[in-house]
C-alpha cells in the first residue's frame, strides 16, 4: 500500500486516538484540515495548546479550572455547607445554568463500574470523605445520573458519607417541564407520582 | 387488540411485504421453510421489541440490504396505532430504532403497545425444559402487563453483570469487599420488584390453568407454584457472600426462579408423559392468554405456530374451541389438514411461498 507522507499519516494516528473517531473518520478530518488554510490550522493547534496550558482541574472539588481553584471554589458567595457530587464538570455546567443551586460542588470523574474496573479508589471518593470530615459541609446532594451505575454509586456513597454526620440527599425525579405527559415514559411518570408533594 | 396491517422491508426472507390480515382467524399454509415462522416472528417483535427466538438480531436482516424494517398499523384500545422497527446494520452491530406514532422508544418501552400470546413449537418443551424457558415464558407475558417490567429486567441484568464483575475482582484482591453492599442494595430493589410481579402473575395464572386443564385432560389436576428467591431476600443476599465469592456469580435473586408445574400432586417435569406435558402447556398458554385479557382489558392476538400439528384431535379441538371466535389469531401450518372443517369457514386462509403471501379462495 502506497504511503502517505509521514506528517499526514501522523495527524491522522492522533485524530484517530480521539473518542468516537474511528481511522476513515480521521482521514477525512486530516484531509479538511490539509485543504484548509493556514490560519484555521493553526488556530486550531493553539486552542488546543493553550487550553491544554491555561486550564486544569480545580484542587478541591476537580471542577476544570484555570489556576488552582474554579470558578466555584474561589466565588465568596457560595454556601459552604451545601455540597452537590456529580460525576462529570458537564454536570457542573448543566446545575450551574439552572441558578438554582447557590453551594458547592465535587466531581467524581465517573461512576462506579466494575466492569471498567472502576471502583471508589479510581474516582475521587477517598477525597471526597476527606473534604466532607474536614469542611463544615452540613448536607451533600449525591446527584449521580439515575442509570444503574449512578444508583450503585449514590448508595455506595449515602452510606459512605453518613457516618460522617452529614445529611446526604438525593435529587427528585420528576416529569420533564413542558413535556407531554401522554409522552413520558412510565418509569419517570412512576417515579413523579411516588415523589410527588403538596402545592 | 388487532394487527391490521403489517409491511416487512428486508426482514428474513421477505424482500417486500404488505399484508392485512382479517380480524379473526387467519391461516398461513406453506411448506418447510417458507417463511411462516420468520412472519409470526416479525409480529412477535412488535409486542416484544425483539426477536423471541434469534440470538442477535444481525441474524433478522435480509440478503437485500444491511437493513430490516417491520412496520404495523394496530388497533389497541379502539386506538389505531403504528409501530416500526428498523434495523440498521453497521458493521458488526445492528442498532435498533423503535417509534411508536413516530416517536421514539427505548425497546423496554415498547411492549404493552400491542400485544401478543405466543405459542410456538419450542414451547411444548415448557415443562421438561431448564427453568430458563419457564422465566422466559412469565417474562414474555409480564413485560406485556406489568408497566416498568421490562425496564426492571433490563436493569436487573445489568446490575448482575456488574456485581458478578465485582465478586470476581475482590476475590482475586483487586477491590474491597465493602462496595458489594451498593450492588447488593440495587439487586435487592430491582429483584424484589420482578419477584413480586411473577408472583402476583402466577397466582392470577393458577385458576385459569387448572380450570383449562382440567377440562382438555378430563379432570386431571394442573397446579403451578411460584419459586422465588427465599422470603428474606436481602439477608439471604448477604448470606451468600462466601459462595458467590467461590463461584464468582450471583447465587440468590430471580435469575434462579423457576415454575413448579404438578399434575394430580407430581411435579410434572419428572413425571408427567410426553402427551400430559402438551397438556399442561397449552393449558399454560390459554391461561396467559386469558391473564393478559383481564388485566389489559382486551385479548392480545393468539400467534400459533406450527402448534396445531403437533397437537392430538382432543388437544387441538380444546385449544381452537377457547382460541377461535373471540380475537385475532395468526396460525400457521404445513398443511391444511389438522384444522377442523368449522374453523376454515370463517376464516381467511393464506398461502406463504419464498418469502411471498398470497390470499387463497
Ligand atoms: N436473515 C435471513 N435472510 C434470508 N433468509 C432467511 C434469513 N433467516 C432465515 N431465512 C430463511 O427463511 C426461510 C423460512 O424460514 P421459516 O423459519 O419462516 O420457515 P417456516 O415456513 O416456518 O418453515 P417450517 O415449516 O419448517 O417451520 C428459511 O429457508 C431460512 O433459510
Ligand atoms: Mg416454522
Ligand atoms: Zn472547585
Amino acid at each position: 500500500m502506497p504511503q502517505l507522507p509521514e506528517p499526514l499519516e501522523r495527524l491522522i494516528s492522533e485524530l484517530s486516538r480521539l473518542p468516537g473517531v474511528g481511522p476513515k473518520t480521521a482521514q477525512r478530518l486530516a484531509f479538511h484540515l490539509l485543504r484548509a488554510d493556514r490560519q484555521r490550522a493553526e488556530s486550531l493547534a493553539r486552542a488546543i495548546v493553550d487550553m491544554k496550558l491555561r486550564i486544569g482541574f480545580c484542587e478541591r472539588c476537580y471542577n476544570i479550572a484555570e489556576g488552582s481553584l474554579c470558578a466555584i471554589c474561589s466565588s465568596a458567595r457560595r454556601d459552604t455547607t451545601l455540597l452537590c457530587v456529580v460525576e462529570t464538570p458537564l454536570d457542573v455546567l448543566a446545575v450551574e445554568r439552572t441558578s438554582e443551586f447557590a453551594g458547592l460542588y465535587f466531581v467524581l470523574n465517573g461512576v462506579i463500574s466494575p466492569i471498567d474496573g472502576v471502583g471508589p479508589d479510581q474516582l475521587h471518593v477517598p477525597q471526597l470523605l476527606d473534604r466532607v470530615r474536614g469542611d463544615g459541609v452540613v448536607e451533600v446532594i449525591v446527584a449521580t445520573d439515575a442509570d444503574i451505575e449512578g444508583e450503585a454509586t449514590a448508595v455506595y456513597l449515602q452510606r459512605a458519607l453518613a457516618p460522617l454526620g452529614v445529611e446526604v440527599t438525593r435529587p427528585a425525579h420528576g416529569l420533564p417541564v413542558g413535556g407531554d405527559l401522554e409522552y413520558a415514559d412510565e418509569l419517570t411518570v412512576a417515579r413523579a407520582i411516588v415523589g410527588r408533594r403538596s402545592f | 387488540m388487532e394487527l391490521k396491517r403489517l409491511e416487512l422491508n428486508n426482514h428474513r426472507n421477505y424482500a417486500h411485504l404488505d399484508l392485512e390480515p382479517g380480524p379473526g382467524v387467519n391461516v398461513f399454509v406453506g411448506a418447510n421453510g417458507q417463511g411462516k415462522t420468520n412472519l409470526l416472528e416479525a409480529v412477535a417483535m412488535l409486542a416484544l421489541s425483539s426477536s423471541p427466538r434469534a440470538r442477535r438480531d444481525q441474524e433478522l436482516l435480509g440478503p437485500v440490504t444491511p437493513a430490516a424494517r417491520i412496520h404495523a398499523e394496530v388497533e389497541s384500545a379502539g386506538r389505531g396505532l403504528e409501530v416500526t422497527i428498523t434495523l440498521q446494520g453497521e458493521g458488526e452491530r445492528v442498532r435498533r430504532v423503535i417509534e411508536v406514532d413516530g416517536v421514539r422508544r427505548r425497546g423496554f418501552d415498547l411492549p404493552g403497545h400491542f400485544r401478543v400470546t405466543l405459542f410456538w413449537p419450542d414451547d411444548l418443551g415448557l415443562v421438561k425444559a431448564g427453568p430458563e424457558q419457564r422465566r422466559r415464558f412469565l417474562n414474555q407475558m409480564l413485560v406485556q402487563v406489568e408497566p416498568g417490567y421490562a425496564r426492571n429486567l433490563a436493569a436487573l441484568r445489568r446490575v448482575l453483570e456488574q456485581r458478578n464483575s465485582l465478586l470476581k475482582r475482590i476475590a482475586a484482591g483487586e477491590e474491597a469487599p465493602g462496595v458489594l453492599e451498593a450492588w447488593n442494595a440495587e439487586l435487592v430493589a430491582y429483584g424484589s420488584d420482578i419477584a413480586g410481579a411473577r408472583a402476583r402473575a402466577v397466582e392470577e395464572l393458577r385458576p385459569y390453568a387448572a380450570e383449562s386443564h382440567a377440562e382438555i385432560a378430563a379432570g386431571e389436576r394442573l397446579e403451578i407454584a411460584y419459586i422465588g428467591p427465599p422470603e428474606n431476600f436481602g439477608d439471604a443476599v448477604e448470606k451468600s457472600l462466601g459462595d458467590d465469592l467461590r463461584r464468582g456469580s450471583t447465587t440468590i435473586g430471580p435469575h434462579h426462579d423457576d415454575l413448579l408445574i404438578r399434575l394430580d400432586g407430581r411435579d410434572a417435569r419428572s413425571y408427567a408423559s410426553q402427551g400430559q406435558q402438551r397438556t399442561a402447556v397449552v393449558s399454560l398458554k390459554l391461561a396467559e392468554a386469558a391473564l393478559v385479557t383481564r388485566r389489559a382489558g382486551e385479548r392480545p392476538v393468539l400467534l400459533l405456530d406450527d402448534v396445531l400439528s403437533e397437537l392430538d384431535a382432543e388437544r387441538r379441538a380444546a385449544l381452537l374451541r377457547r382460541v377461535a371466535g373471540e380475537g385475532q389469531v395468526i396460525i400457521t401450518s404445513a398443511e391444511m389438514g389438522p384444522f377442523p372443517a368449522d374453523l376454515i369457514t370463517g376464516a381467511r386462509v393464506w398461502s406463504v411461498n419464498s418469502g411471498r403471501i398470497e390470499a387463497c379462495g
